[in-house]
């Protein structure tokens, strides 16, 4: 991950551009969006997928949690809080705080540790060996044509557990249709070229 | 009009498709167009719409009728159909027979590039045969105010909604190649046409995806539109 990008809710203008100033010292990130208020904020979430969003709670006192729950659905998006409220750590969950007292230097140490947090996260989503035993062995019956709930009969598993290998092995290899998937099995030596009907 | 082919060159065989060739000197877009008679408010919505993703057409220009959009929409399947897709399925067969030890593989491409332009072909015949029609007949009652029997059954017979996510999967397909082509196959020795077909099938799916917008962002939401107010009508 080379370019972290963030999103910036604050209905302080002053807020915003100051933090956009600190912001640029980080590097490698971009600030995609700016928010000056709630709405549209979730819709933008889901389009952008930011790493980060950086939230003034005085926006959304009144659905804060479920902020939270979208985050947590974004893959690797941190939700910062920003706020002149001492007692912000003790009211929100949140990944990380900021106040608006902070210092140039805690804030980016701050968003520094997140941003590594973010790139061990990365770098452990992909392993060196694209595709584990098991996976291959589910991608070749998957070339060979067989439906999900034909795998799961076969290898005595439950479709559930079918379908969350496929979508590993999909996002491993990075192709998405069965015939892409049956081509990366013959060059792979998984299948031969003619089994496949 | 020069200076928009300069900005953005994937626009050439968009204005070709208009009937605009190249070689306009300093004229503008306007003389052009008055020139080869397109609609200027039309053609400018479309270039936009290609050149900036986020471009989103204001209302005053939804007043574009669907007929042209239709009209243009099919001009860019039939160049699909019978430009672009053959030329990379050309330069795919050369590959195989420039090749002797991994002919195997090329095959491979081969038959998936066959099974891909398939779906496209049929996913451009659906529009041709159903979409286009029906987005046809919805501006007729629109315009005369009355559904009648032929034009109902029409109608009845599809909406748009069911056609909104059906881009999605001939897209993968070509993602798909694209990623085996790069990240999966050992290169040919003849990689120049190799580098060659890569990079037609980069273009190729950027203008599917201009294309695609074109489709979702200007005749998507007058067909919304119009079918809201025949059902209002009724």
């Amino acid at each position: 991950m080379n370019n972290i990008t963030i999103v910036v809710a604050e209905a302080s203008y002053l807020i915003q551009k100051g933090l956009d100033a600190v912001l640029k010292k980080l590097g490698d990130n971009q600030v995609v969006q700016k928010v000056d208020k709630a709405e549209g904020l979730i819709e933008s979430l889901n389009t952008l997928k930011p790493n980060i969003l950086i939230l003034n709670p005085d926006l959304f006192d009144f659905n804060i949690e479920l902020l939270r729950k979208e985050c947590d659905k974004l893959e690797a998006c941190k939700l910062v809080i920003i706020s002149n409220d001492d007692d912000a750590k003790l009211k929100y969950s949140a990944d990380a705080f900021l106040h608006y007292n902070d210092e140039q230097t805690k804030i980016l140490s701050c968003l520094e540790a997140l941003k590594d947090e973010l790139i061990t996260k990365d770098k452990n989503g992909k392993s060196e060996e694209p595709i584990s035993a098991r996976e291959k062995n589910i991608l070749k019956h998957i070339a060979l044509g067989l439906t999900n709930k034909e795998i799961a009969d076969k290898l005595f598993i439950s479709i559930h557990t079918v379908v969350t290998h496929r979508k590993n092995i999909t996002q491993k290899l990075g192709i998405k249709s069965v015939s892409g998937l049956t081509v990366y099995a013959i060059l792979n030596n998984l299948i031969a070229m003619d089994e496949v009907k | 009009m020069a200076d928009v082919i300069q900005m953005n060159y994937m626009l050439i065989p968009v204005i070709y498709r208009f009937g605009i060739n190249l070689g306009f000197g300093d004229k503008t877009v306007k003389e052009i167009c008055t020139e080869t008679k397109v609609d200027l408010n039309f053609f400018l919505q479309l270039v936009n719409t290609y050149h900036d993703k986020d471009y989103f057409p204001k209302e005053e220009l939804q007043s574009i009728p669907s007929k042209d959009i239709v009209t243009y929409l099919k001009m860019t399947h039939s160049s699909y159909l019978n430009e672009k897709l053959p030329e990379i399925e050309v330069l795919i067969e050369e590959l195989q027979h420039a090749e002797t030890e991994d002919e195997k593989y090329i095959l491979l491409i081969r038959n998936f590039y066959e099974g891909y332009k398939n779906e496209l072909t049929e996913h451009i015949m659906h529009e041709e045969e159903v979409v286009f029609p029906y987005v046809l007949t919805v501006e007729e009652i629109c315009k005369i105010g009355v559904v009648s029997d032929k034009n109902r059954e029409i109608y009845e017979s599809f909406s748009i909604l069911r056609y909104q996510d059906a881009h999605d999967d001939v897209e993968e397909k070509l993602m798909d190649l694209k990623t085996i082509m790069i990240k999966y196959l050992t290169p040919p020795l003849n990689t120049n046409l190799y580098h060659k077909i890569i990079q037609l099938l980069f273009m190729l799916e950027q203008d599917l995806s201009y294309h695609a917008r074109i489709e979702d962002k200007v005749l998507l939401p007058k067909m919304i539109a119009m079918e809201k107010m025949i059902t209002e009508m009724n």
